[in-house]
């Protein structure tokens, strides 16, 4: 056997085996796995496919307005420096971005709108650089995305915009943290409708250090219901949230 | 050699195109259940591709003066093999068509029946004129080819009347909420066939896309169950004799408001409450599983919205 071939084969080897960890096949055949995978995790970020990040969503999205989705990294061991959530298929991917601090269980719930049938993912960063990703199939007959918030037909929201209704349910281990706020969510995908969204929420302790901040975007569904999981079960801690207008809206928990 | 081939051709077109012509037959089959009354009993199943949509029951009763029919299925091609299944029947012309509520599997049939008066209660009408040509769009995405030249066509008479002399039959209306806001059960005094519609459903589990309130429902189904009447007809499943039925709906609608009231009391997510498990009676329902995960998502915001 010539040099030249053992070199060749040597290199080809290499190279496929490099490929290989950073190309995992995506479980859910997605056409848009890599385009999102680019965006949301970066062109040579290493990730890995775990079935410890749960993604539970309903087999078909009876209401494309309104598809609950909760998502649960607790099995993972490891720090996490955030969880990204997306569906590939709808025409705005990207639906929170969240930043948990250690006191707080890496789980979170909320409802959404998806434009079509589509996978749901959440890829979750840990301290040693690598995204370990969750993937759940969701079907749907579609159009949540493009369809006028609810409350665009009703002049409700204008005089309640921000309004917030919270509950604090102690649990043994944790506490859990729900509340509801009134907002049209607007994606920008309805005509002459420019996109209104909360943006920004933090739950922040005394002392106004954000235990849990999230970063949502217009998929979120209208009026969000989002729950957070703490580990400790009595301190006070108080809810901020900002919209893309500057509105900031703040209660206490 | 040619000939073969085009033999091999002609037959797989054949068979193809046969098959396509078996498999979109409805097949009624009029099932007698009283005097002068028969019933098309659908299979107790999601809408699909293989069924067209036949998962509710409709029915006719032959007067003296004409057929009085109750709901026309959910497609033209299911209303005009209805027609004809009442012509294998009686030579007797449609005198009366009755359209029971706004679900797309109880009036999108009535374009056979376009030449006779088709009668709603009068939100009903309203109800159909504002959402039918959507329920019409979803069925075709859910049924398919079924579904082909299917068209809206609206009740024409609004139902105003508490009853109605047809020949020999007497009809008593009444007016219910509880499954869509406005629910029409028909009762035939004659023979004592009570034609309840989805306000009933017997072991295929009852849905609520559109329902005021479960209470309302469960309140709507205990004055049901005291009209008098020797046979009931569901919307969907098999006929009762007695109040069994509306006993089962009743004991999930229970299930169901106690399940959402304390899940929300625990803070529970709308997912999580999906993963509920239900009760070995209810679970054995037809679709059971299906229709909770469903009506989660109708009711359970109204439940969180309360316990905060």
């Amino acid at each position: 056997m010539k040099i030249t071939t053992i070199l060749t084969l040597c290199l080809s080897f290499m190279l496929s085996a490099g490929l290989q960890a950073n190309s995992q096949a995506d479980p859910l055949n997605s056409v848009m796995w890599d385009y999102n995978r680019q965006i949301f995790l970066g062109n040579n970020a290493e990730y890995v496919f775990d079935d410890r990040i749960k993604v539970g969503v309903p087999q078909f999205a009876e209401d494309p307005t309104q598809v609950p989705v909760d998502i649960d990294a607790t099995a993972l061991t490891g720090e996490i420096v955030r969880i990204v959530s997306w569906a590939d298929m709808n025409p705005i991917q990207h639906i929170f971005t969240y930043y948990p601090h250690p006191d707080v269980l890496p789980k979170v719930s909320m409802r959404i709108k998806v434009q079509q049938a589509t996978p749901v993912r959440a890829a979750v960063l840990t301290k040693d650089g690598v995204w370990h990703i969750g993937s759940s199939w969701l079907e749907a007959a579609g159009g949540g995305c493009t369809t006028p918030s609810v409350g665009n037909a009703d002049p409700y929201w204008e005089s309640h915009l921000g309004e917030t209704k919270s509950r604090v349910f102690k649990g043994a281990q944790s506490s859990r943290y729900k509340f509801r706020v009134i907002h049209p969510m607007d994606t920008g995908l309805v005509g002459s409708i420019p996109e209104f969204f909360i943006q920004q929420v933090e739950l922040r302790d005394k002392s106004g250090r954000a235990l849990a901040r999230m970063e949502l975007s217009p998929p979120v569904s209208e009026n969000p219901v989002i729950t957070f999981d703490l580990r400790t079960t009595d301190a006070k801690h108080h809810l901020w949230l900002r919209d893309n207008n500057g509105n900031e809206f703040e209660k206490a928990l | 050699m040619l000939n073969k081939t085009i033999g091999a051709f002609i037959s797989v077109v054949l068979l193809v195109w046969g098959g396509q012509v078996l498999a979109l037959e409805y097949q009624l089959q009029p099932k007698q259940i009283a005097p002068n009354t028969y019933l098309l009993q659908g299979k107790m199943q999601d809408f699909s591709r293989e069924n067209g949509g036949n998962i509710m029951n409709t029915a006719f009763v032959v007067t003296s003066e004409g057929v009085v029919v109750f709901d026309t299925g959910p497609s033209r091609r299911y209303g005009e093999a209805m027609r004809n299944a009442i012509a294998q029947v009686t030579d007797q012309p449609v005198a009366h068509v009755f359209n029971s509520h706004q679900h797309p599997d109880h009036f999108l049939g009535n374009q056979a029946f376009a030449d006779v008066d088709i009668w709603a209660l009068p939100k009903t009408g309203e109800q159909i004129a504002q959402h039918g040509n959507a329920y019409a769009e979803n069925m075709y995405r859910m049924v398919g080819d079924w579904m082909r030249a299917t068209e809206l066509q609206l009740p024409t008479k609004p139902l105003e009347q508490d009853l109605m002399q047809v020949g020999d039959h007497r009809f008593r209306f009444y007016s219910f909420t509880g499954h869509t806001g406005a629910d029409l059960v028909m009762v035939d005094e004659t023979t004592g066939v009570m034609f309840a519609a989805d306000m009933v459903f017997f072991q295929r589990m009852l849905t609520t896309p559109h329902t005021p309130g479960i209470g309302t429902w469960a309140k709507e189904l205990r004055e049901l169950a005291a009209i008098p009447f020797k046979l009931m007809v569901p919307g969907h499943g098999p006929v009762v004799h007695d109040t069994r039925a509306v006993e089962q709906m009743l004991s999930y609608l229970d299930w169901l408001d106690r399940t959402l009231t304390e899940s929300a009391a625990q803070g529970k997510s709308m997912h999580e409450v999906m993963q509920s498990k239900l009760p070995a009676s209810l679970a054995a329902i037809n679709l059971s599983r299906e229709e909770f995960v469903r009506s989660v998502v109708h009711l359970y915001p109204d439940y969180e919205e309360a316990a905060f």
